[in-house]
């Protein structure tokens, strides 16, 4: 088994060996979230820091890759995290690039949600339902096979997603208790995946199977209503991606079919995403991309918060020198229980500092369903970066 | 009787005129076939470069990019786009297969996320990160991408050049036409004025500093794009230039995005 604190030493011990030939990059990130509409009418604060550095080092064909993350935050534990989520190391091996160590790795091709991408545990303390991720401690080898990119995993161990504190947001105003396992070994149960990907002239496609510990886990209310129990069942599962590239539309499919094992018995189950994006180059004179974005969502795991979400939006990106856009997006369950209307929208301020605006919005019609636990953490969210 | 003649007048400066027109037509043909096959079996090339956006006040901000082109046999180069800074950009990569007669395939890299996100060709027409230079400009030049005519012989900066019209086949493209000043001896390319759609004149772009490299390549190390509509302006300054690096095709995969840093 490989643990994150002995594969950071063996790198640490790698990286001060030899003479450096790489590179050292950091991000400090400070970030000021605003929580305007709480269930009592009050509105709040919170403040946190992080800082991330991204170093490697050559050693002839191979190459060692950190990213290493320390993140602070006022009030909320469970935003507070030092993380190895890249420590690798990269070598060619039988004509093959085998890497180990944590890895970070992406599958997918949707926008609003992304079904396929299993590799990694989410680091959703960090930014609900955002991109932050934990490193996957593995061995997996890539190699290009003509037809397209064959990619092998094997997962060590296991990571448990994070949650914010009850008392932080966004939260379900309950503790997370002890997580349970459906699989007996527990965090210590390996996985297997597998994706291969290609793409034939307007078509990029990839197949990947997994075989492991669902990422997400499935939550009750233990008795007594006082806290939350996360279950990690055991999955099974075949993704399927597709992207048509045309001029001016894109086309993007996504899905997940597998069987879940958990306390209830194995349940088949399907997740989709289905997209489309137009894109507007240069309208009214301007140098602005406007794109349109349309998904539906399908997820019938009891993980999900709704089995059916629509999901309309736009993009709008500047093509200024500061490289400005904005993301609008507005989600709802199919019958309208549940919505939520996002915003992002970013700047560069100068060549080494950034500044991003970022809120969610949640609306339910009933307290007890997901985003009804939700209607108290509506936010607003302001980050700036500083490059070094 | 005079009616007759004059018909036969007309009839011959016609000809006259439609040979004219074929003949600059095959001319500039001839001479970008000419400056293609001059570049042919660099095989691959590296470049750091400083791109240079400066506003119509004078006021500058720079980014640092590197490049590798890979040569194409049949089809057109693949190229690789890497940027250095700014830092919110730092380590996003730009990979495009460029296609003779087709839509080239172009794929980013957003290193946040470790997503390699494919992405449509066609916005040919838009800025290339907020400068001056459009997609097309930055994409490999291919013979295919044009029809071509010879307009006369000029001297420029001193340089005997043949001025020869390129109009972009593809009806994405920015531009009308676009006005080609390259010189007779070496078939360097030294100065290029882009009109618009409505056929105004948008852009001028100067190539300066030529070096030779392997005894055969020509390289500029300054590109300056002028905008005339705007006033902007954008300067690419190229140094370390390397030939025949012994890159593969491999280096130029989709996967390969993910291994730019």
């Amino acid at each position: 088994m490989i643990t994150s604190a002995s594969l950071s030493f063996a790198i640490a011990l790698l990286l001060a060996q030899s003479a450096f030939a790489g590179e050292v990059q950091g991000t400090l990130s400070s970030r000021l979230d605003f929580y305007p509409d709480h269930a009592d009418g009050t509105a709040s604060e919170g403040r946190s820091a992080e800082v991330k550095i991204d170093v490697f080092h050559d050693l002839d064909e191979s190459r060692v890759v950190g990213e290493f993350i320390a993140r602070g935050d006022e009030k909320d534990s469970g935003r507070r995290i030092t993380e190895a989520r890249q420590a690798y190391f990269r070598t060619p091996l039988a004509g093959f690039d085998v890497f180990v160590g944590n890895r970070q790795e992406f599958w997918g091709k949707a926008e609003s949600k992304n079904v396929v991408d299993v590799i990694n545990q989410s680091d959703a303390a960090a930014n609900e339902g955002k991109s932050d991720k934990l490193g996957a401690p593995s061995i997996s080898a890539e190699r290009y096979l003509g037809i397209g990119d064959l990619q092998l995993w094997y997962i060590s161990s296991f990571r448990e997603k994070t949650f914010n504190d009850s008392e932080a947001h966004p939260s379900s105003g309950l503790p997370v208790s002890s997580a349970q396992y459906a699989r007996k070994e527990g965090k210590d149960a390996d996985d297997f995946a597998a994706r291969l990907s290609s793409f034939v002239g307007d078509w990029d496609l990839a197949g990947s199977v997994f075989y492991g510990t669902a990422r997400d886990p499935i939550l009750s209310v233990a008795s007594g209503g006082r806290a939350l129990n996360p279950y990690y069942a055991l999955q099974k599962s075949i993704g399927l991606e597709a992207q048509y590239t045309g001029d001016v539309t894109l086309l993007k499919w996504e899905s997940l079919h597998g069987t879940q094992s958990s306390l209830l018995g194995a349940h088949d189950f399907a997740a989709a995403v289905a997209g489309i994006e137009y894109t507007f180059y240069g309208p009214f004179e301007t140098m602005w991309d406007i794109g349109l974005i349309v998904e539906i969502q399908h997820d019938d795991r009891p993980q999900a918060a709704a089995n059916q979400f629509g999901v309309a939006g736009v993009r709008l990106v500047f093509n200024d020198i500061a490289d400005s856009n904005i993301l609008f997006l507005a989600s709802a369950d199919r019958k309208a229980d549940q919505s939520v209307v996002s915003l992002e929208a970013s700047r560069r301020i100068s060549d080494v500092t950034s500044v991003k605006l970022t809120s969610q919005f949640y609306n339910a019609r009933t307290t007890t369903s997901t985003f009804g636990q939700l209607s108290d953490d509506d936010a607003v969210t302001l980050t700036l970066n500083m490059f070094f | 009787m005079k009616l007759a003649a004059a018909s036969m007048f007309v009839a011959v400066a016609s000809a006259c005129l439609a040979t004219a027109a074929f003949a600059s037509a095959e001319k500039g043909l001839e001479i970008a076939i000419e400056a293609d096959s001059r570049d042919k079996g660099f095989g691959d090339s590296t470049a750091q470069i400083t791109m240079i956006l400066m506003d119509k006040y004078g006021q500058s901000t720079e980014r640092a990019i590197r490049n590798r082109t890979f040569e194409g046999d049949n089809e057109g180069d693949k190229s690789l786009v890497i940027f250095d800074s700014p830092g919110d950009v730092r380590g996003t990569a730009f990979l495009s297969h460029t296609k003779k007669a087709d839509s080239d395939d172009q794929w980013l890299y957003l290193p946040a996320l470790k997503r390699v996100k494919r992405i449509a060709s066609s916005n040919k027409a838009g800025p290339f990160m907020g400068s001056e230079f459009s997609y097309e400009d930055i994409a490999s030049q291919e013979v295919e991408k044009y029809t071509y005519n010879y307009l006369r012989d000029e001297k420029l900066n001193g340089l005997d050049c043949f001025v020869i019209e390129y109009d972009p086949v593809d009806p994405k493209s920015g531009y009308k036409r676009q006005i080609v000043w390259m010189d007779t001896t070496e078939y360097r390319v030294h100065k290029i004025d882009f009109y618009d759609r409505k056929d105004a004149l948008l852009k001028t772009l100067n190539y300066e500093n030529y070096n030779q490299y392997l005894g055969k390549f020509w390289r500029s190390n300054r590109l300056v794009m002028i905008n005339h509509q705007t006033g902007k302006k954008t300067e690419l300054v190229f140094a370390d230039w390397k030939l025949q690096t012994g890159m593969t095709e491999r280096d130029f995969e989709k996967s390969a995005l993910k291994r730019t840093r």
